[in-house]
């Protein structure tokens, strides 16, 4: 109880600190609204094209596989059942021609399902999806990506894999083709792949690659912007912080605390819950003035995206300790903070959208905090998606929180003032 | 013989290969203001530091109010002040927010610290500014501010490392009265300074320390009857002679 009662007044000192820094404060709040607000004004003349989306999915598949019944189920649906802003699936017949058609900006893009789909997927070996668009049309490739990922993530490790098992068991003859038994077999895969917890590996059955066409041309939807700077500069004023906790040390207050009745961990969770607490800040300005006045969306899953703001800040207060337990000199934590913040935002897709990255990088990009928070923002608040599919993302954050943290404590205890 | 409150045993510690403290042993008494002399880099801070358990020891054993620094540092830390030689304040806060800070770090209440702070900050005369930034203050206030800190919560013994230094003849005067006071209220002082007279004004006792060792402990008067009448060599004299002249660090 003392011990919190610490921990709050620390946090609770800092933050006198910090509001008396007027240009702490700018950097924290009006900066990142100076950007906003410029790209705001730079999208206001684009946009406003209300028509439905059409996505194209081909296969170079022969008929009779498994990627005919996957575009037949998402071809399904009537326009008139679709809800409104959800994009409408076209089937094209053929590769070549529907390339030709991007190439002449005919047409924005297309999903391709490889001529080895089923193959692969029932040998287990991977499959890849292909995904041809126009590199100007950025939004239509995002959309298409993320179909691609949907498919990938989500019909990959279900239906895809069990109708492939049955396709398998049909042909060789384990199972009568007839209806009854056909939902039979369904039945059991999928209680088997409950059980064996195979949901989580879906990504290792397919994945896609993104190819662009022609040359880009930026163009970002508030959706995409406010996430970027939410998690550029949560993570940004928060790492800065650690030169704030270095102070601390250089300054004596830190020994002058060491030598009261206040133990190590209470001056470190201190730290860390001012941290916090700005961020905390920093979010509830961002979401208030994002959806007042810029009119984001935050898509079918509000709390998604309240819980990735809230890790990401717990992310960021842990980065923050963790930078200023292994900075000596202030001027040190100073610019280590900035350039982490500088070379992680970009590469974490806080710019410009990482999916519109070659696979390589989006591979090294999730190494950063960054791509795994704007992948659950952009999964939500761009491409629609559920709660569900931003989970992995909070794990990701939260795995980092948690490593920040350990190696701030662990430095924390062995460090000597 | 006067009860101690403050004994310590062949304490050690070195710095890579650099040995700072090398087998230091004294004892303070109850209530008595205590002088640690020395010249630059002899090993008093590292010494204070150690004592009030910031530092770890190498060797040695320390016991202050009956607790061992070892086994029981939140005992010790409980009943210790500390007035590090540097500055240790944040600059950015008011007097007043910087000393009911650690009062309430020192285990006050809010209403106590609150209450305690404006005493000590009467006491050293800057009650008008006690709402005032420190950055603002000058050298004497933020010295005399970086005192009152440590008187926060009443500690029992109380380390003062160098608590003078770069101030006007007003300000230490209001500094030395401040410390009698507190002895007389049964305060136990550790005191560490470079102005020779001040610690023969101040102090009971003096150890003088060179090269991380004790190299004498007595009473002022008793040091300099060792070299001459008493009331014709000062200290500094005594402590040129022990120390030598060549310059330190
Ligand atoms: N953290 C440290 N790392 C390395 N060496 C140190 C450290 N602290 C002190 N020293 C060294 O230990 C020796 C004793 O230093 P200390 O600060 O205790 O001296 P001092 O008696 O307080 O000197 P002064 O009168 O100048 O304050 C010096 O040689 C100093 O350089
Ligand atoms: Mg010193």
């Amino acid at each position: 109880m003392l011990q919190l009662t610490h921990i709050w007044l620390i946090a609770v000192k800092d933050l006198k600190i910090f509001v008396r820094d007027r240009a702490a404060v700018f950097f924290f709040i009006v900066f990142p609204f100076i950007f906003i607000i410029m790209f705001n004004f730079l999208l206001s003349g684009i946009g406003g094209e209300d028509e439905r989306l059409e996505l194209h999915l081909v296969t170079r598949e022969p008929a009779g596989g498994l990627s005919h019944q996957i575009i037949g189920a998402m071809t399904k649906a009537e326009e008139s059942q679709l809800a409104p802003g959800q994009p409408k699936m076209v089937r094209d017949k053929d590769y070549a021609e529907a390339r030709r058609a991007v190439e002449a900006e005919e047409m924005p893009g297309f999903i391709a399902f490889p001529a080895d789909f089923t193959e692969k997927l029932s040998t287990g070996s991977g499959t890849r999806l292909e995904v041809v668009a126009n590199a100007g049309n950025t939004n239509y490739r995002a959309a298409l990506s993320g179909v691609a990922g949907a498919i990938a993530a989500e019909v990959g490790a279900d239906r895809v894999i069990v109708e492939a098992s049955i396709a398998l068991m049909v042909r060789g003859g384990v199972i009568p083709p007839d209806e009854a038994s056909i939902n039979q077999a369904v039945r059991s895969i999928m209680d088997r792949l409950m059980a064996g917890g195979a949901g989580g590996e879906e990504s290792a059955f397919i994945d896609f690659a993104t190819q662009k066409v022609g040359e880009v041309e930026a163009e970002n939807p508030a959706n995409f912007v406010i996430p970027g700077y939410l998690v550029m500069f949560v993570f940004f004023a928060a790492a800065v912080a650690a030169e704030a906790i270095v102070r601390e040390r250089q300054n004596r207050t830190l020994e002058r605390l060491l030598a009261t009745s206040v133990r190590r961990e209470s001056i470190l969770g201190g730290v860390f819950t001012g941290t916090v607490i700005r961020g905390l800040v920093q979010i509830v300005i961002f979401w208030t003035l994002g959806i007042l006045a810029f009119r984001v969306d935050l898509g079918l899953a509000p709390a998604a995206v309240f819980i990735l703001s809230f890790l990401m800040v717990i992310m960021s207060a842990a980065f923050s300790v963790m930078l200023a337990t292994l900075a000596r000199t202030q001027r040190s934590a100073g610019s280590l903070a900035v350039i982490t913040a500088l070379v992680l935002a970009p590469l974490g897709g806080c710019w410009w959208p990482s999916f519109l990255y070659p696979q390589w990088l989006q591979d090294i990009a999730k190494i950063t905090p960054h791509a795994w928070a704007n992948d659950g923002f952009n999964k939500v608040m761009v491409f629609g998606a559920d709660f569900s599919a931003a989970v992995p993302d909070m794990l990701a954050l939260a795995v980092f929180a948690a490593i920040f943290g350990f190696i701030a404590v662990w430095r924390f205890r062995t460090s000597a003032v | 013989m006067a009860e101690e409150f403050l004994v310590v045993k062949d304490l050690h510690k070195s710095f890579n290969e650099h040995k700072a403290v090398n087998g230091v042993s004294f004892a303070i008494e109850k209530g008595e203001i205590f002088g640690l002399l020395g010249p630059n880099g002899a090993g008093k801070t590292t010494t204070i530091r150690m004592l009030s358990t910031v530092l770890e020891p190498d060797s040695g054993e320390v016991v202050i109010g009956g607790h061992s620094i070892r086994q029981e540092p939140e005992a010790v830390r409980s009943i210790i002040g500390v007035c590090p030689q540097e500055l240790a304040l944040y600059e950015d806060l008011s007097a007043l927010d910087n000393m009911v800070f650690f009062g309430r770090m020192a285990g006050l209440n809010g209403q106590e610290a609150r209450a305690q702070a404006m005493q000590h900050l009467e006491l050293m005369g800057l009650v008008e500014r006690a709402r005032g930034r420190v950055s603002r203050f000058s050298g004497g206030m933020k010295r005399r501010i970086n005192l009152a800190i440590a008187l926060m919560g009443t500690p029992r013994l109380l380390f003062l490392d160098e608590p003078t230094v770069g101030i006007d003849p007003q300000s230490r005067n209001n500094i030395y009265e401040t410390i009698r006071g507190l002895r007389d209220r049964g305060m136990t002082i550790l005191y560490t300074t470079h102005y020779m007279e001040e610690a023969d004004r101040l102090c009971r006792r003096v150890a003088i320390m060179d090269a991380g060792q004790i190299i004498t402990l007595d009473t002022p008067r008793q040091l300099k009857s060792q070299i001459g009448s008493p009331d014709q060599v000062t200290l500094e004299d005594v402590f040129l002679k022990l120390t030598g002249r060549s310059l330190r660090d």
